[in-house]
């Protein structure tokens, strides 16, 4: 694959995530505590982990962070989903590139929305000065679990079809 | 590709950086989760504050050096101060004031205008011959109160803002800003708090609560109205509130009992008796506390109707009143920031008058 | 479909995860509890300075303070709770007051300028008007 359609393409991967993330803000989700997200963006992390490795997908997140901070998530907000977008993006490749064969796509999105969670708290407890914000933790790790399962079968019914597109070759 | 990379996480960790020192004045470093807490004795009563701010202490501390000076210039237990001077000089001379006390006294003056007397801030001389605060109260006789129910109008006190002086009309006048004072102080608190950039923050001046701001986490603060029949500390109801003061009035606040008959601090400055509406608590709620404190006396010392009447009337003040017969009413704008909570089983929730 | 069933690697991870949710409820649920339970610290005050600060989950027999200022008064404490027992005051507030055992409660007398106070902020109420 050339550069250029290289570039082009994991452009369009930042566009659609940023478009993911802005549907997403337009779905309420009732929660108790802050910080529970779908977290739709992280079906083009996944993609782009499986179809290009790690480089390109932490490139995509960073890119997607700063780009949707401008947008309107502030300072704060820019923090808390780079801390846990650059944790999960590392523990999905970690497992992706060493554990394909043990671990299906939607094992490893759930582990990387949970790592997307651990990393928030750990910025969010930062920032805060208190710790008392990890009382938030079990809650967030479920929303973890049924949030990355989501993504997961989203990822791999996406995979599916960009596979017959033969878009990647 | 390699060099890129690295190109390109360096430009990101700048952008962090820079980021970072933005985040830092955002988090205005002064704020804090953590509350700091102070309770002193000023005024005749027990003085509490929660801070949030890294300069708490410090700052508390100012405003108890503020409020023990407000008292020193209000008092009328004291001598020397400015009011006392003024009762002093009744009925004989001009006394010079600072503007905080021509202030007070105006709103004195307003409150009891609005209120048809109900709030007088000349009640003093009733006030000193029962005697409520101090260690030996008694009942005066009848034809005492009424030689001194002509001495109680707040109209002759006489207010020259162009000199900074007042004066009372006649000799043996007393101003009594015991109804207003606190209420002043935690006004004064509040202004304190503001100018060393607090967010958040209240003062409970004996059982009036001024607040600043909302909670760091940007709750509500929770405000229990006392239970006037139930042990100190227990309440009937919760206003959640932010920026607001709020302040009662009621019967179980100071009193003296004789033969049987409860005799409370409130008088009725056009009957010469403690007050008695038919109401044992009343609690305002407005943006300022020296409007709450003269409102609650009023609205208590008015009764149910009369006092709802009042409340309405004005803009951006709301109350709760509680009755002899346990009933609970509150105004039109309280309805949903004021929850009913009573474990006994003892009160009774009027929703709609 | 074989991409979308759970793999073996994936059950053990949901099982580590799971593992994880239990003992941070876990950790969380006693971390609240023991904030309950410990840290109920009384203080006495007379006018603005602490005369005795008491960890009251730590006392192991009744015991009783007597403090004396204009007044004299008599406090009692116990395994997790304090009051003022008696008082030579005139209103009595304080010992009215009746126990105190949650954080934020507090006792006052005014006319003896002393108080009682657990530290920390009730769950309930900021403040109780009155």
């Amino acid at each position: 694959m050339n550069k250029t359609k290289r570039i082009v393409i994991l452009s369009l991967m930042v566009a659609q995530a940023l478009v993911l993330s802005l549907i997403e803000s337009w779905i309420p989700l009732p929660s108790p505590v802050p910080g529970v997200k779908l977290g739709l963006a992280n079906i083009i992390t996944v993609t782009v982990i499986i179809f290009y490795g790690f480089k390109d997908a932490l490139s995509v997140v960073l890119v997607r962070c700063i780009l949707s901070s401008i947008f309107g998530g502030g300072f704060t907000g820019f923090f808390f989903s780079m801390a846990g977008g650059i944790l999960s993006t590392i523990v999905m490749y970690v497992l992706y590139s060493r554990g394909s064969k043990v671990f299906s796509i939607i094992g490893i999105s759930i582990a990387g929305a949970v790592a997307h969670n651990i990393g928030q708290t750990i910025i969010a407890s930062f920032v805060m000065k208190d710790v008392a914000i990890f009382m938030i933790l079990p809650v967030l790790l479920i929303s973890g679990v049924v949030m990355g399962f989501f993504v997961g079968l989203c990822s791999s019914f996406l995979e599916r079809t960009l596979r017959n597109s033969k878009i990647f070759t | 590709m390699r060099k890129e990379f690295i190109l390109f996480v360096i430009v990101l960790v700048t952008i962090s950086v820079s980021a970072c020192d933005k985040l830092e004045t955002q988090f205005d470093k002064n704020s804090t989760n953590v509350p700091y807490e102070n309770e002193d004795f000023a005024m005749g009563t027990i003085i509490s504050q929660r801070i949030y701010d890294n300069n708490a202490e410090e700052i508390s501390k100012k405003v108890m050096d503020k409020i023990r000076e407000i008292e020193d210039k209000m008092t009328i237990n004291k001598s020397g101060g400015e009011i006392d001077k003024l009762n002093a000089s009744a009925g004989i001379d001009f006394v010079e004031l600072n503007e905080d006390a021509i202030y007070v006294l105006e709103k004195a003056k307003e409150f009891s205008k609005i209120s048809n007397g109900a709030f007088d801030v000349m009640v003093g001389p009733l006030v000193k011959e029962w005697g409520v605060f101090s260690d030996n109260p008694s009942i005066p006789s009848a034809k005492k109160i009424e030689d001194l129910l002509s001495l109680v109008n707040y109209e002759d006190v006489i207010i020259d803002k162009s000199i900074s002086k007042a004066k009372l009309r006649k000799k043996s006048q007393v101003v009594d800003l015991g109804g207003i004072a606190k209420g002043f102080a935690g006004d004064k608190a509040i202004e304190l708090y503001r100018e060393h950039k607090v967010n958040s923050a209240f003062i409970n001046i004996g059982g009036n609560i001024v607040l600043l701001g909302s909670k760091p986490d940007g709750s509500l603060w929770k405000v229990g109205v006392r239970n006037p029949t139930g042990p100190e500390g227990t309440y009937i109801g919760v206003i959640s509130a932010k920026d607001k003061a709020i302040v009662s009035s009621g019967d179980y606040q100071r009193y003296f009992e004789k033969d049987g008959v409860r005799y409370h601090h409130i008088i009725d400055p056009r009957t010469g008796y403690p007050a008695d509406s038919g109401l044992i608590g009343t609690t305002v709620i407005s943006d300022l506390s020296i409007d709450a404190d003269a409102l609650s006396t009023a609205t208590f010392v008015l009764g149910l109707e009369k006092g709802m009447d009042l409340i309405e009337e004005l803009e951006g003040v709301e109350a709760v009143f509680i009755t002899k017969d346990k009933k609970i009413y509150i105004t039109k704008g309280l309805s949903s920031s004021f929850k009913f909570e009573d474990d006994n089983n003892e009160y009774e929730y009027v929703e709609k008058r | 479909m074989s991409m979308n069933m759970l793999k073996k690697g994936d059950i053990i991870l949901l099982g580590i995860i799971a593992a994880a949710i239990v003992i941070s409820f876990a950790v969380v649920s006693t971390y609240k509890r023991s904030g309950k339970d410990t840290d109920k610290v009384a203080v006495i005050k007379m006018k603005d300075e602490i005369i005795k600060s008491i960890d009251l989950s730590t006392v192991s027999q009744p015991q009783q303070i007597e403090i004396s200022g204009k007044y004299i008064q008599v406090i009692l404490v116990e395994r997790g709770r304090i009051r003022f027992l008696d008082a030579d005051c005139p209103d009595k507030i304080c010992v009215n007051t009746a126990w105190l055992s949650e954080k934020g409660d507090m006792a006052v007398c005014i006319p003896n300028s002393t108080m009682i106070k657990i530290e920390g902020q009730s769950d309930k109420v900021d403040a109780v008007t009155h």
